[in-house]
């Protein structure tokens, strides 16, 4: 029986947060935890994950690619489904290795073929980033279209179907939250150096190519735990839209990175409690992905009013005085 | 072959998709040359809420007919577009985000919009909701006569425009300050190229689909800007290059099943098509006479080999010793040069015009003031690349310098 049945809005969070509460002390066994709580948790660590190297990518300018990746990610996926289906068709979550291999190796194609298409055939940037992610993902869709006739998958790795997490994909968006963020503190101050100025970084030594390569290793992995919950498309909103409302916020990177995961996890506690709240007052069921992304946009405009209003105060406040 | 052309069922697919990769080869020019491919991308999800929200209006109102949602579809998905081109300019030049976050934000808070209300539609209006879907990967195979029609109108519509500011475009493209300063209404014109760019977005969205709409923008350009350096003909070359995808996408989507002897359904023919025009940009980036990769590559190969070549020559010409591969003397003999290993007449007149080449360089490079000790080994490096018009103009200089 799910705790949260027939709750609205206002009802969700005391539940949750005592629900949490008796989790983190124990009294609640992990496997015990109902849909709702599940997809709060995965959402809130996919937008940790995110938000990390999301920061890093806005900052890098090299969104773009993050983009390129998150549909290249489709073959991956599918060669996934392949390789599983020609072992015996197991679910395909549990198989996390095989999964996070496929992303790792379509990470490093990705980059690979539109670094060489755009310093080695010196094809503009733009073009080349756009011909590589097209042809691939079309590559993937013909790949999905054939070898399973079901366009049901290739929709559910566009669009994502938060109703259909478990603990599994719990545990992979944990893990990935969590290598992010080692791999984001442990070289904070060269992440620093390099989002910065390329240039002092490379001549003080740093290799910017090899924490590139590493930032798009990262970013496809973080696909991968994100495919299942939002799709790969709309990962991308949890990759830009985060960084970019903490950056109206504020100048400094840490603090950047801390608010673009703080928002991130109100969003996705605000999303789920919505969605059950669609449910139990309209009898709605609302995609949950959608309203994630439809919260992020929120609080985008949000923090840009709070901009707008300041800067405002700012030029008014001396005559205040 | 023509029976994709005659075809009833085959018929409207084909010419359809032939005319909206047509209008897309032209526009993609347009972002191509600005450097901006990738806002295509953007606005082509930017109108998938139009997609969805003008199906949701319609499914309110009217009773369900595939032709209304489909008008009503062209008509929400432009509007959904120019607003996130709106939001786009917003964001690059008000709040100074720059242009690739920008366009990944519009892009995806867009996508999560559609697929928010998409999720309601799909329950409530089961029927229209799967004209949406066909509208994310696109679905060229059911496309009817009346498709042709449209599209051949929104072709022409772009084709006549481009015509109409061709004059203004190549302006604006080689010399912005100029067309600025000369009191060309550039931003005018932008808006006009970015309606064009949502017009062939909105086109192409039936037969390619949200998602791989951008590359039928981008790859018809980059084949075309390896074979030509005009502006006229780039714009003629990606048109062709974008019909002949079109039509290729469609003929190897139905007849590869074919081929492999499978009475499968036809291959999607949205990603056909891509996949058609990714290998034509990438065939011209490799193999294009002026441009292309592996050609530039071959030409510096001969390059390298001629020099070689003429080395020996000289070396045997001037009795010194030489290092040569049997294959690079076979090669020196096939050209008349070499006869058993000793210059012939033609060789001997070859070797002695390679050496007056490296003396009439010598003589410039002193005439130019560069010490004497460095000559000798630019005139080694210089003497293969003299043109007949250098020499003569050389030897006048030396003629001069003996007077």
């Amino acid at each position: 029986m799910n705790p949260y049945w027939e709750l609205n809005f206002f009802q969700f969070f005391p539940v949750f947060f005592g629900r949490l509460f008796q989790l983190l002390t124990g009294a609640l066994a992990w496997k015990d935890l109902a849909s709702d709580e599940v997809q709060v948790l995965v959402l809130a660590f996919i937008s940790i994950a995110s938000a990390l190297i999301g920061s890093l990518l806005v900052l890098k300018r090299m969104t773009m690619l993050a983009n390129s990746l998150s549909h290249t990610i489709l073959v991956g996926i599918v060669i996934a489904y392949l390789l599983l289906a020609a072992q015996g068709g197991q679910e395909l979550s549990i198989n996390f290795p095989i999964l996070i291999a496929a992303a790792l190796a379509t990470g490093i194609l990705t980059t690979v073929l539109t670094q060489v298409l755009s310093h080695v055939i010196k094809l503009q940037e733009d073009a080349s980033i756009g011909l590589v992610f097209t042809s691939l993902f079309a590559l993937g869709v013909i790949l999905v279209t054939l070898y399973t006739r079901n366009a049901h998958i290739g929709l559910e790795i566009v669009m994502g179907n938060a109703d259909a997490l478990h603990l599994n994909d719990l545990k992979i968006a944990l893990g990935v939250a969590m290598t992010n963020a080692v791999f984001v503190l442990l070289f904070f101050k060269e992440w620093k150096l390099i989002c910065f100025d390329q240039g002092l970084a490379s001549s003080l030594g740093f290799r910017p190519a090899l924490f590139n390569y590493l930032l798009m290793l990262l970013t496809s992995a973080t696909a991968i735990s994100a495919f299942r919950a939002v799709g790969v498309l709309l990962f991308l909103a949890f990759l830009v839209g985060l960084p970019l409302t903490a950056r109206l916020l504020t100048h400094h990177l840490g603090t950047m990175i801390f608010l673009a995961c703080g928002i991130g996890i109100v969003c996705s506690i605000g999303a789920v409690a919505l969605s059950r709240h669609f449910l139990t007052v309209y009898h709605a069921p609302l995609s949950t992905s959608g309203l994630v992304v439809v919260m992020i946009g929120v609080a985008f405009a949000l923090a840009l009013g709070k901009k707008k209003l300041s800067s405002r105060l700012c030029v008014i406040s001396p005559f205040l005085a | 072959m023509i029976e994709f052309f005659t075809d009833p069922v085959l018929r409207a697919p084909t010419i359809g998709t032939m005319l909206m990769c047509f209008s897309a080869g032209i526009i993609g020019c347009l972002v191509f040359l600005q450097r901006r491919s990738l806002v295509g991308e953007a606005l082509s999800h930017a109108t998938y809420p139009g997609v969805v929200l003008s199906v949701a209006f319609a499914a309110l109102f009217l009773p369900f007919s595939e032709d209304g949602a489909a008008l009503s579809i062209l008509f929400g998905a432009f509007l959904s577009g120019i607003l996130g081109l709106a939001v786009i300019g917003h964001l690059e030049k008000k709040l100074k985000i720059s242009s690739d976050a920008a366009l990944c934000f519009v892009l995806a808070i867009f996508f999560g919009i559609g697929v928010l209300i998409a999720s309601r539609l799909q329950v409530t209006h089961a029927l229209w909701f799967r004209q949406i879907q066909i509208f994310l990967f696109g679905q060229a195979a059911t496309m009817v006569d009346a498709h042709i029609y449209l599209y051949a109108i929104l072709a022409l519509l772009v084709s006549s425009a481009i015509f109409l500011l061709f004059r203004y475009l190549e302006i604006l493209y080689f010399d912005p300050g100029f067309a600025e300063s000369i009191g060309m209404k550039t931003l005018a014109i932008n808006g006009v190229i970015y309606f064009l760019l949502v017009l062939a977005i909105v086109i192409g969205m039936r037969s390619v689909g949200v998602v791989l709409m951008s590359g039928m923008l981008i790859a018809p350009p980059v084949a075309a800007r390896q074979w030509t350096k005009k502006l006229t003909s780039f714009f003629l070359v990606s048109a062709l290059v974008g019909v002949a995808a079109g039509f290729l996408g469609n003929f190897f989507s139905v007849m590869i099943p074919k081929w492999a002897h499978q009475d499968k359904l036809p291959l999607p023919t949205g990603p056909m098509i891509i996949l058609s025009a990714t290998s034509i940009a990438l065939f011209s980036l490799l193999f294009s006479p002026n441009k292309g990769y592996a050609t530039r590559k071959l030409r510096i190969l001969r390059y390298r080999i001629r020099c070689k070549e003429e080395n020996i020559l000289k070396a045997l010409y001037e009795g010194e010793s030489y290092t040569a591969s049997s294959l690079q003397l076979w090669q020196m003999r096939s050209k008349g040069w070499l006869e058993d290993s000793k210059l012939t007449q033609k060789g001997k007149e070859k070797a002695e015009k390679l050496i007056r080449l490296h003396q009439l360089w010598e003589v410039y490079l002193i005439y130019m003031g560069q010490g004497a000790e460095r000559v000798h080994q630019s005139a080694e490096a210089m003497e293969h690349l003299l043109t007949p018009e250098m020499e003569k103009q050389l030897n006048e200089l030396l003629q001069k310098e003996k007077r």
